[in-house]
């Protein structure tokens, strides 16, 4: 299988934990974190994650000041490949930066803008359902 | 010590009223009639009270989270601040939600929309987008049970009734606990 620059593997196994950071506290509660905490970038139309697996929480820290410099971060959201697959999306390797990967796939419309935002919304739902809190 | 209606005259003000309508002290039918009445005004303001209370503190966190996100790349990426049109129309829906249903979560949405999100679970919540225009995309997931869809809203209008009937089945597993106007 081939290896990208960080030693990971090129594919994105079902099983890896991924992590996506989260910059403002409304994204989550006690509960679950919200589905806006998984919507895709405006302009590439992904959503840009870490992938996480066997990485220690201190690490994970160390990646979130690495590339998010100046931002406050609140904690992220931890969650499995296999989940953003379930919600008819994919996750592909994405380096550089290491470990760096992009959920895509997310549903578009060329005519009804606010039914694609309806769809990706319930999509990243789904995923929201399966994610684990973690806050910093 | 009999009193006569009369005497609410000379008294104004929420804190006379109040006084009047918990004394308990009215003896004649009219002094009745009018505690009576008192009584049920002073209620409805307190419900009033207490649900412009919710919602005046429901505005200011939308505000706080506008400021917050007010500038671009909030999410360490490319996310636009929050659009004050979009700000504006999330508070008129907040204004006009009809009494009792619950009020929204709030978060940002890296196209400048604000979220307004129901939850009573993780697989249990319904997601609202609320952006520059008058239509409304949402979600939800109910259990096993998911979708999407569109709706439009105006002040005017008020909540379309798919999206009030969308969070009540949520909030309320169903029952009817309000009116759509």
């Amino acid at each position: 299988m081939d290896k990208l620059p960080s030693g990971l593997a090129n594919v994105v196994a079902d099983e890896e934990d991924l992590a996506r950071f989260l910059t403002s506290s409304s994204l989550f509660n006690a509960v679950t974190v919200k589905p806006a905490a998984f919507l895709p970038n405006r302009k590439n139309g992904e959503t840009s994650v870490f992938r996480h697996d066997g990485e220690t929480r201190e690490s994970l820290w160390q990646t979130a000041e690495d590339h998010l410099p100046g931002v406050r971060l609140h904690g992220a959201v931890i969650f499995k490949a296999t989940h953003v697959r379930a919600a008819s999306l994919d996750v592909l390797a994405h380096e550089p930066p290491p470990r760096h990967a992009n959920i895509v796939g997310w549903p578009t419309s060329q005519t009804d803008p606010e039914m694609e935002k309806a769809e990706q919304r319930e999509c990243a739902a789904l995923i929201a359902q399966h994610a684990e809190l973690v806050r910093r | 010590m009999f009193e006569s209606v009369s005497a609410l005259a000379p008294q104004s003000g929420f804190g006379a009223l109040y006084s009047r309508a918990r004394a308990r002290s009215a003896i004649s039918s009219e002094a009745q009639s009018v505690q009576k009445a008192a009584d049920s005004m002073v209620d409805s303001m307190e419900r009033s009270q207490a649900l412009f209370g919710e919602k005046a503190s429901a505005i200011s966190q939308i505000w706080m989270l506008a400021n917050e996100c007010a500038e671009a790349g909030w999410d360490g990426d490319d996310a636009l601040p929050l659009n004050r049109l979009a700000v504006f129309k999330a508070i008129a829906f907040i204004r006009v939600l009809p009494e009792g249903v619950p009020l929204p979560e709030f978060a940002p949405e890296p196209d400048g929309s604000i979220s307004l999100d129901w939850i009573q679970s993780r697989n249990r919540l319904f997601s609202l987008s609320v952006g520059t225009g008058n239509r409304l995309a949402y979600a939800w997931l109910d259990g096993t049970d998911k979708g999407h869809a569109v709706a439009r809203f105006d002040e005017v209008t008020g909540v379309p009734l798919r999206v009030l009937e969308g969070i009540n089945a949520i909030m309320n597993n169903g029952q009817a606990s309000f009116r759509s106007r």
